[in-house]
């Protein structure tokens, strides 16, 4: 009973279209997407997590889409941009601070490739190096934040500030989500959950890890760039 | 009690609206009888009786292909119709020397005359509380602004509508045909007083609009101030409702 | 995210211990048809309060600033009659309800759960555990939103739209907390909504039984799916535009206020590219509903499959590129008014071929004027009266006079009421003998129906004739306006008519619970459909069929096949003869 709701691991026969008690009846033949003969779909193309994963980013996409644009819709409607007499972003060490967190998704990378080799240990140290990368990336945004408002830059200090802070620790909390999946993932990969093959959680957090990462250079540039 | 429809129209561009209404009007009227007598007669002819078998079809690809190309072509040639109008309502201005500067505030219509020196914020400028002269006959430019939240300035019987945005200066323009005294409800909800937000307009004709703006847009004159605001008189010939004689 | 990683526990323990409680069954159960049971409480629930508060908004319409019956109890200070800024508050939550908590409760929330894994075969959602909390977090955000009622302020009255800046500084409304309440609310309703629609995706691709190919799906699948599509996508952009409002009022950013380098039309933009989508979300499950019920009592196979399922996907892909429509006389360029106009124009090309292939499914059919069927058509003929009055709006010239009048307001109530809530009522009574496992007595149906029916047109048609006389909407008192007077009969009529509509649900209301506990056990198939769901025990049991899931043979309406001696054949059959090509 245990399989019945959850997805098999990939190219296996899906026992889930049945209790697995009795064996399925064949293929029916016909159907309309298809010629003739042809059997239905038997094989999940993708896992449900992963599947699933792909459309909670897409969500996620669209909802910064709002945000971004919003920004910039802010910002082209302003005459002068970054105004006058506001503190100056700080490029230099949020363009370092970038650098670390694309290598933690380079990491991400390096951990699937461990996983998917059999060698959990490193999987689990390579894991754990992407969290502390992603961790560090955050302190030093905190940091950062915290030198930013004494300057005096606040959320209520016009579009400026407003935007600054809204897209930025929209961006923050998504990294901290990201890491605590990151570190559930973390904890199952320890305890040898993937060992089996089954590594679509693995690469469900994989994937949102990466979205989290490809985003930041986007409002890198838009936010402080540009 | 039965003229239950537009009322009536005193602006230039009015009547294109009111063409194009019409036009929507019989194309979507003829569409909708279509469908009705065909939805109707179907249920009737169609129901169950006893030994009867319905007709096995999955579909008709010609048929088809026609009631997706004929509703397609009426809506483009409907569109084709309906840019011209709004080119020349929203899109280009008209030469004119009139020009008032409209600003919505919570829950009145500020109108401002750029006085005898034709500029705004100047010393000479007039204003005056939800009460607006024009004359007829000559293109009048609105300059809308708001000072709070977003109104609109509605005139039915002008077919007129724009909102007015705060942060924002929305130039337009509209040409009264007939003097008359016409109601400028707000049309975009701006709060617990929006419902009575309302100003009137004035439609002169030329002699007596000079007439009215000699003694009122002078220099020296005592401009209805802000502060009182002018009810206006209740019309002795009731042009602000429909002319129902 | 972590709820995805929890699905695994939650097999896990449920296989553990399968007798399971009741609050596992009935309250926090991750069986789709309990959940599908609790959105559809959760929904009607809420039609009563916003429905009474139209009732509100009614009798003030036609009898201004007069104690409002039953309300003297509440708003004791004015003995119950209702201020300028309660009014806005009433037809602010009137359509924030209706939208929000009662057609996508009903159509998405407990149609999409009920539907989607019985009609693809599949013995659950692919994530159960996610769909549970997808309620319970809807169930949340209903209750943030009612308890906006109970703030000092008073609940949000800026307009369902809510348009900056008038949302955005508590001091233009006097509403504090309600308008925070509001934003937060819809806020965890995006949440909710981006969890189910998650879940129906992935379902539909993934977990369809062997043979459900995807031009086998039942119609209303395909809406569900692609609403699912359209809400995963749109609520979002909702979701971060009430989170900069939000900032706005409570954090001092300045998104929306111009006197802070913000920009008003920006929440407009917003708002609609999310609202726009939104009303498809509440109209495409009612075209599903629809094409579904018609085929099963027209004994008839659906016209033109293709068709159907093509033209709603036309009609998603379209909605993100109209939203501009309702904005022609916003100050937004006016150039890009026209080009919203070109596509408003095209959008209404498959509701067209929609519209004619229903009427080509009734040609040549066995009508049956069951409950269901005078529902759904219901729906087919009010849907092309409401979606007419669109093409006048569409029409950028004539939207300048008719903007923001009721006519407006007449066409809402076509598209949402005539076409989604008569959807609701059609699915209601479809598929109440599968979710219940008992009949609705037929006698209260058409009760129901007919006043419904009749008073539904004797209430919203009269306004597109104030709409088109100039009156506007959201004015709490019509009889403010001279050019108004001569009118104020048809608010008179309309307010009698609304409240005869109201006292027509009292039938619905007394069918859906007498039939809830008395009435006639269902047999399997009570309508002779061909779909997955009605191979299933009424009503189906946890993992909804026994050992093996159905195999499917065909599409789903194949009625008076001449393959069949019946006048009906079930996807599941297996055909007589097994050669490849027995179709059309
Ligand atoms: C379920 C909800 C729903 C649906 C399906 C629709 C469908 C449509 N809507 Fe509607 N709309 C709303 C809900 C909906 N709307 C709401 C809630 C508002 C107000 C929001 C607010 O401000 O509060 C609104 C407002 C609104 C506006 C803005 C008005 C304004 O504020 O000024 C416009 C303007 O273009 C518009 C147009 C249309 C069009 C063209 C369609 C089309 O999709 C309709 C297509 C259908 C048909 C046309 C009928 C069938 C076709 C035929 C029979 C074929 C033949 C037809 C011809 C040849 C013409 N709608
Ligand atoms: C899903 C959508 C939906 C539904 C179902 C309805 C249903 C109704 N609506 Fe609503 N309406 C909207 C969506 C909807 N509306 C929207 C989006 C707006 C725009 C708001 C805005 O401007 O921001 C609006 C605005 C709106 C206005 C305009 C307000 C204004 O602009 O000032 C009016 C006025 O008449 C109105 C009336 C009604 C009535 C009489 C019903 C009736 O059909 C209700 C009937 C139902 C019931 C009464 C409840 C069920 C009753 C019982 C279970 C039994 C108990 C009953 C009694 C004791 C009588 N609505
Ligand atoms: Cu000003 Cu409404
Ligand atoms: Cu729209």
């Amino acid at each position: 009973m245990t399989r019945v709701l959850e997805a098999p691991p990939r190219h296996r026969p899906r026992p889930s279209r049945t209790t697995g008690q009795v064996p399925p009846p064949p293929p029916p033949p016909g159907g309309d997407d298809g010629p003739d003969g042809d059997p239905a779909p038997q094989w999940a193309v993708l896992d449900n997590v992963v599947l699933a994963t792909i459309f909670f980013i897409g969500a996620e996409v669209m909802f910064f889409t709002g945000l971004i644009f919003s920004f910039w819709i802010l910002r082209l409607a302003a005459p002068v941009w970054p105004p006058p007499l506001q503190p100056r972003l700080p490029l230099g060490v949020t363009g370092v601070n970038t650098l670390v967190l694309l290598a933690s998704s380079v990491v991400m990378v390096a951990a699937g490739r461990a996983l998917n080799a059999g060698d959990r240990g490193l999987a689990v140290r390579r894991l754990a190096t992407a969290a502390g990368l992603g961790g560090l990336f955050l302190l030093v945004q905190g940091y950062e934040w915290v030198r930013l408002i004494r300057f005096g830059l606040t959320v209520s200090s016009g579009a400026y500030g407003a935007t600054f802070y809204t897209l930025i620790g929209t961006h923050a909390v998504h990294v901290f989500g990201a890491l605590v999946w990151l570190a559930v993932t973390l904890l199952l990969a320890a305890r040898g959950r993937f060992a089996d093959g089954g590594t679509a959680p693995f690469r469900a957090c994989a994937l949102f890890w990466h979205f989290v990462v490809a985003l930041w250079p986007i409002l890198y540039l838009s936010v402080y760039l540009l | 009690m039965l003229n239950w429809w537009l009322p009536e129209n005193v602006s230039t561009y009015g009547e294109e609206i009111d063409w194009l209404f019409h036009l929507i009007y019989y194309i979507t009227g003829a569409v909708f009888i279509i469908v009705t007598v065909a939805f109707l007669s179907f249920i009737v002819i169609y129901r169950d009786r006893p030994g009867r078998r319905a007709r096995y079809t999955h579909g008709n690809t010609p048929l088809e292909i026609v009631w997706t190309v004929v509703p397609a072509l009426i809506l483009v040639v409907l569109t084709f119709l309906s840019v011209p109008a709004w080119s020349k309502i929203k899109m280009t201005m008209p030469q004119t020397d009139f020009v008032v500067q409209v600003t919505g505030k919570q829950f009145n219509w500020q109108v401002t005359y750029p006085g005898p020196d034709g500029q705004f914020g100047t010393a000479d400028d007039k204003t005056f509380l939800d009460e607006m002269h024009v004359p007829v006959g000559k293109p009048i430019r609105i300059n809308l602004k708001s000072q709070d939240v977003i109104h609109s300035f509605f005139v039915p019987q002008f077919r007129f509508k724009q909102d007015a945005v705060p942060g924002r200066e929305i130039p337009q323009w509209f040409e009264v045909t007939k003097p008359g005294q016409y109601e400028v409800p707000c049309a975009e909800l701006c709060g617990f007083g929006h419902s009575g937000m309302r100003a009137w307009i004035y439609a002169h004709s030329a002699e007596d609009y000079t007439k009215w703006a000699a003694e009122n847009l002078r220099a020296g004159a005592a401009a209805a101030a802000p502060e009182t605001k002018q009810e206006p008189e209740k019309p002795a010939a009731k042009t602000g409702g429909r002319a129902k004689q | 995210m972590s709820a995805i990683s929890a699905t695994a526990h939650a097999h896990t323990a449920h296989a553990a211990h399968h007798e399971v409680g009741f609050v596992r069954t009935y309250i926090f159960s991750t069986d789709h048809k309990m959940i599908a049971r609790q959105f559809l409480f959760l929904g009607l629930f809420m039609m009563i309060i916003g429905g009474l508060l139209a009732l509100m908004v009614r009798w003030e319409l036609a009898w201004p600033e007069t104690p409002v019956p039953g309300l003297g109890s509440i708003l004791t200070e004015t003995g119950g009659i209702l201020e300028p800024s309660q009014y806005n508050m009433a037809f602010t939550m009137h359509a924030t309800l209706m939208i929000f908590f009662v057609i996508m409760p009903i159509l998405a929330g407990a149609f999409g759960n009920f539907c989607i894994p019985l009609m693809i075969g599949a013995r659950d959602m692919a994530f159960p555990f996610l769909n549970m909390l997808s309620f319970w977090v809807a169930a949340l955000s209903g209750v943030l939103m009612l308890s906006g009622f109970f703030v000092p302020g008073g609940h949000a009255a800026a307009g369902w739209t809510s348009y900056a800046p008038l949302s955005a500084v508590p001091e233009y409304t006097g509403t504090n907390w309600g308008q925070n309440l509001w934003c937060i609310s819809l806020f965890v309703l995006g949440v909710s909504s981006m969890m189910g629609a998650i879940n129906y995706i992935t379902t539909i691709i993934n977990m369809r039984a062997p043979g459900m190919k995807l031009f086998r799906m039942p119609l209303v699948v395909w809406s569900l799916f692609i609403t699912a599509i359209l809400l995963l996508l749109a609520l979002p952009v909702l979701t971060s535009g009430v989170a900069m409002l939000l900032f706005d009022r409570t954090l001092g950013t300045n998104w929306f206020k111009p006197s802070g380098g913000g920009e008003p039309l920006l929440w407009q933009h917003l708002f609609w590219y999310f609202g726009h989508p939104e009303v498809y979300i509440l109209i495409l499950p009612a075209m599903g509903i629809a094409s579904e019920i018609l085929p099963v009592f027209a004994r008839k196979p659906i016209f033109g499959y293709h068709a159907m399922a093509f033209s709603m996907i036309a009609i998603a892909f379209l909605s993100w590129v109209v939203y501009g429509h309702h904005m022609f006389v916003s100050g937004m360029n006016p150039a890009l008014g026209m080009s919203f106009m070109v596509t408003t124009m095209i959008i209404a090309v498959p509701s067209a071929i929609k519209t004619f292939n229903w009427l080509g499914t009734l040609w040549g059919g066995r009508i049956q004027l069951k409950v269901p069927m005078l529902n759904a058509l219901a729906f087919v003929w009010m849907f092309v009266i409401g979606g007419l009055s669109g093409i006048f709006m569409a029409s950028t010239p004539v939207d300048i006079y008719i903007q923001d009048t009721y006519f407006i307001v007449a066409h809402i109530h076509y598209v949402v009421f005539g076409g989604s809530i008569f959807g609701a009522f059609a699915a209601i009574y479809y598929w109440f003998p599968k979710m219940f496992g008992r009949l609705t007595n037929t006698a209260l149906g058409h009760l129901h129906f007919w006043p419904t029916f009749v008073f539904f047109n004797l209430t919203f048609f009269p306004m597109h004739i104030i709409g088109v006389g100039g009156q506007m909407r959201r004015i709490y008192n019509p009889l403010q306006y001279e050019f108004l007077q001569h009118q104020q009969h048809w608010n008179v009529f309309i307010t009698y008519s609304a409240l005869l509509l109201g006292l027509s649900q009292i039938p619905f209301v007394i069918n859906f619970f007498w039939s809830l506990f008395a009435g006639q056990k269902a047999p399997l198939n009570p309508w002779n459909s061909n779909t997955l769901e009605w191979t299933a025990p009424s009503p189906p049991p946890h993992l909804n069929w026994g050992p093996t899931v159905p195999t499917v043979y065909r599409g789903p309406y194949e009625y008076t096949s001449p393959e069949s001696r019946e006048d009906f054949l079930p996807q599941s059959q297996p055909p007589l003869v097994r050669a490849g090509a027995a179709r059309h």
